[in-house]
């Protein structure tokens, strides 16, 4: 297994995550789906971590980097699910096409 | 500061502390009498002043001057502001103080029915006038010549429209103050033409013959509107809309004569250019004549005195134009006095009757003896009587045109002496003489000692200035000898002939109206000049007006308009462009991610 297996793996996993938000209709697949983008970039940090360690200073910081990113994802998904459950309350209903406030 | 410049700052400045002081109490000025008696106090200082002034100039002929720099570049000093003491300054500094003094007190009397703020107003407005009058007598420089000439316009303007809930006074005023205005467009052009020209705004500085032609027709040009000059006189009788103590002072003795005054002022200038001067002789000439003519045939007392005010202006005019500047300075003089005398008594008749029109007059001379008598010394010292002052005066004009060899103006001088001398005939003899025409002349009456003193100060002057010429001649520095000639002669002959012809016509309360006073009338009436003007205006200045403003609404706010509605359009045109999706979103961020990574790539 080399850094460009995994680089791949991680390409894929964005890619599923970008057809996933263009094409889902329920917010909470595109909230999945925008998981699936920030673990690739996590498998990323993680990859460089353990096939380049000379490329950051102590050679942990893309695990500890990757370990915020998870964090902050977190906090992310509860916005998004927040804004789910508001969603529903105003159209009885979660699918994306309805929010279309943004339009004004 | 030597004692000459002393007292002409004292005569200056005094009027124009009273005016400051009224302007920033209006609490006071409000109450009336102490703002008159302010301003006719203010106005006997500067009188006094004016006078120990003119005597201590008898028998010298130097000039004193006193300036301080006023206008500064960074190189030099521009232009100066002070004052220039001579015998011409010194003379009209007294003239001009003793009439408004004289028209003041005569206010007093006049306007004393008027309500105390108004009657406040008038007098800081003549506070104001003084000064004015003084600052351009006294100018050392063209340019501060200018400064009080657009001053004493601006208190024409005030005192004109001095009734302004009349709407006849308020266009009188704005037609007096476009039309002067028009004409000091010529005076701001040949100042600057003379500062580029010398650099400075002397007057007397020698300047090539063409820009000496172009200096002193633009000069001329104000002088036409400032002294009410064929084709610019049209503001002149209108403005007899404004108090009649204000016709006198402004409008008959000081400010139109401002005009004249410049053109002795500017003599040095003026006699580099023989074509201005041959244009000055014609145009004088010319208003001399069609004023007088205009003035056969008012029947307001005032529009008579207004025109006749013109056509003397127009001997002055001819005099200066012929070269006889001294003769035209001293015309403006006795005309200051006689013309002054005249005002104040048709206002004391038209007090007396509350009427402008001759018509309604009628033996006043056995109700008013006083106002009638002055009147009448007025009258016969105009149409230049031997031994009153309009007869020397007019005499050294025509003897001044004659002497040039100028045949033309010579006759049509001689011709408008006799049309003068019948004119005031007819009012003396309409107006004072006959039965009384109205219920208001059967009751008239002297007015009270305010009104009657200035008349007998006048009246007297009007008599004995001619007397005068010889010392006069000698402050201005040239030599004057009166012989009865024949010019004289004819003159004296042709005005006492006048008067005797209006008396047949208009003696013992005979009308008559032959058919020559019948067409005048009909050329009166036609208003030919202010028809001209009100062609122009309509059919020119607003043509122009309107087609800049259709210009300006079509091409200059069309293309912003159109600049708006376009970028209005876009917008509307763009604006499906953001669908509110967020996937939609999401899809461009990802194809511009996309391009970039290509073009990154395959760079």
């Amino acid at each position: 297994m080399t850094l460009s297996h995994c680089l791949l793996l991680a390409s894929a996993l964005f890619a599923v995550g970008v057809y996933g938000i263009l094409t889902r209709r329920q917010i909470v697949a595109v909230l999945l789906s925008i998981e699936l983008m920030a673990n690739a970039a996590n498998l990323v940090f993680v990859s460089f971590s353990r096939f380049r360690p000379s490329m950051s200073g102590s050679g942990a910081q893309g695990q500890i980097f990757a370990l915020f990113s998870l964090a902050l994802t977190v906090a992310e998904v509860a916005v998004g699910l927040a804004i789910v459950i508001l969603v529903y309350r105003a159209h009885g209903d979660t699918r994306i096409d309805l929010a279309s406030e943004m339009k004004s | 500061m030597s004692r000459p410049i002393t007292l002409a700052l004292v005569a200056t400045l005094t009027p124009a502390l009273v005016a400051l002081f009224l302007a920033a109490t209006p609490f006071i000025r409000r109450r009336g009498a102490p703002a008159a008696a302010l301003t006719v106090l203010g106005s006997v200082v500067s009188f006094g002043a004016a006078v120990m002034l003119l005597l201590s100039r008898l028998g010298q002929t130097g000039t004193e001057l006193f300036t301080v720099p006023w206008i500064r570049s960074s190189a030099r000093v521009i232009a100066e502001a002070g004052v220039h003491v001579d015998g011409v300054s010194a003379s009209m500094l007294a003239v001009v103080c003793f009439v408004a003094l004289c028209v003041q007190v005569f206010s007093l009397g006049y306007m004393h029915d008027e309500p105390p703020a108004d009657f406040g107003r008038y007098f800081t407005y003549h506070a104001l006038f003084l000064f004015s009058m003084n600052v351009l007598v006294i100018a050392p420089n063209l340019l501060q010549l200018f400064v009080g000439w657009e001053l004493v316009g601006v208190t024409s303007y005030l005192l004109i429209g001095f009734y302004y809930k009349k709407p006849s006074a308020a266009h009188a005023a704005v037609k007096a103050f476009w039309v002067t205005k028009f004409a000091d467009m010529g005076i701001l052009f040949a100042l600057l033409s003379l500062f580029v020209a010398t650099g400075t705004f002397a007057w007397n500085v020698k300047l090539e013959p063409a820009v000496a032609t172009a200096v002193t027709m633009l000069l001329f040009l104000g002088v036409v509107g400032k002294s009410a000059q064929f084709p610019l006189h049209v503001w002149l009788p209108d403005a007899m809309e404004g108090p009649t103590p204000v016709s006198a002072l402004l409008h008959a003795a000081t400010m139109v004569a401002a005009g004249v005054f410049l053109v002795v002022r500017a003599d040095p200038l003026f006699v580099q250019s023989p074509t201005t001067r041959t244009v000055m002789l014609v145009l004088g000439a010319v208003t001399a004549l069609f004023a007088a003519l205009l003035a056969l045939v008012q029947t307001d007392i005032k529009k008579v005195l207004a025109y006749s005010t013109c056509s003397q202006l127009g001997y002055m005019v001819a005099a200066l134009g012929a070269g006889s500047v001294l003769a035209g300075f001293f015309h403006l003089t006795t005309h200051a006095f006689f013309k002054a005398l005249l005002f104040l008594a048709a206002g004391s008749a038209i007090h007396a009757v509350h009427s402008n029109e001759i018509g309604k007059m009628g033996g006043l001379f056995k109700k008013m003896p006083l106002t009638g008598a002055a009147f009448a010394i007025g009258a016969l010292a105009l149409a230049g009587v031997p031994g009153l002052s309009g007869f020397f005066s007019k005499d050294l004009v025509l003897e001044g045109v004659e002497h040039k060899l100028h045949h033309v103006p010579y006759v049509i001088l001689l011709a408008t002496a006799f049309l003068t001398a019948f004119y005031m005939g007819k009012v003396v003899f309409v107006a004072f003489f006959g039965p009384p025409s109205s219920e208001q002349a059967k009751h008239a009456h002297e007015p009270g000692w305010s009104m009657k003193l200035p008349l007998v100060a006048l009246a007297v002057l009007a008599v004995v200035a001619g007397y005068f010429a010889a010392p006069f001649a000698r402050l201005y520095g040239e030599p004057y000898h009166f012989h009865f000639g024949v010019g004289a002669a004819v003159a004296a002959a042709l005005g006492l002939g006048g008067i005797a012809l209006a008396w047949t016509m208009f003696g013992g309360g005979k009308r008559e109206n032959p058919q020559v006073m019948v067409t005048v009338e009909r050329i009166a009436q036609s208003r030919a000049v202010n028809r001209l003007y009100e062609f122009g205006y309509r059919r020119v200045t607003l043509a122009m007006a309107d087609a800049f403003a259709w210009f300006d609404r079509y091409v200059i706010d069309g293309m912003i308009n159109w600049l708006g509605y376009f970028t209005i359009d876009a917008g509307r045109r763009a604006r499906p462009m953001q669908t509110g999706f967020a996937p939609d979103y999401v899809l461009a961020v990802v194809v511009g991610a996309v391009s970039l990574a290509a073009w990154a790539v395959l760079r």
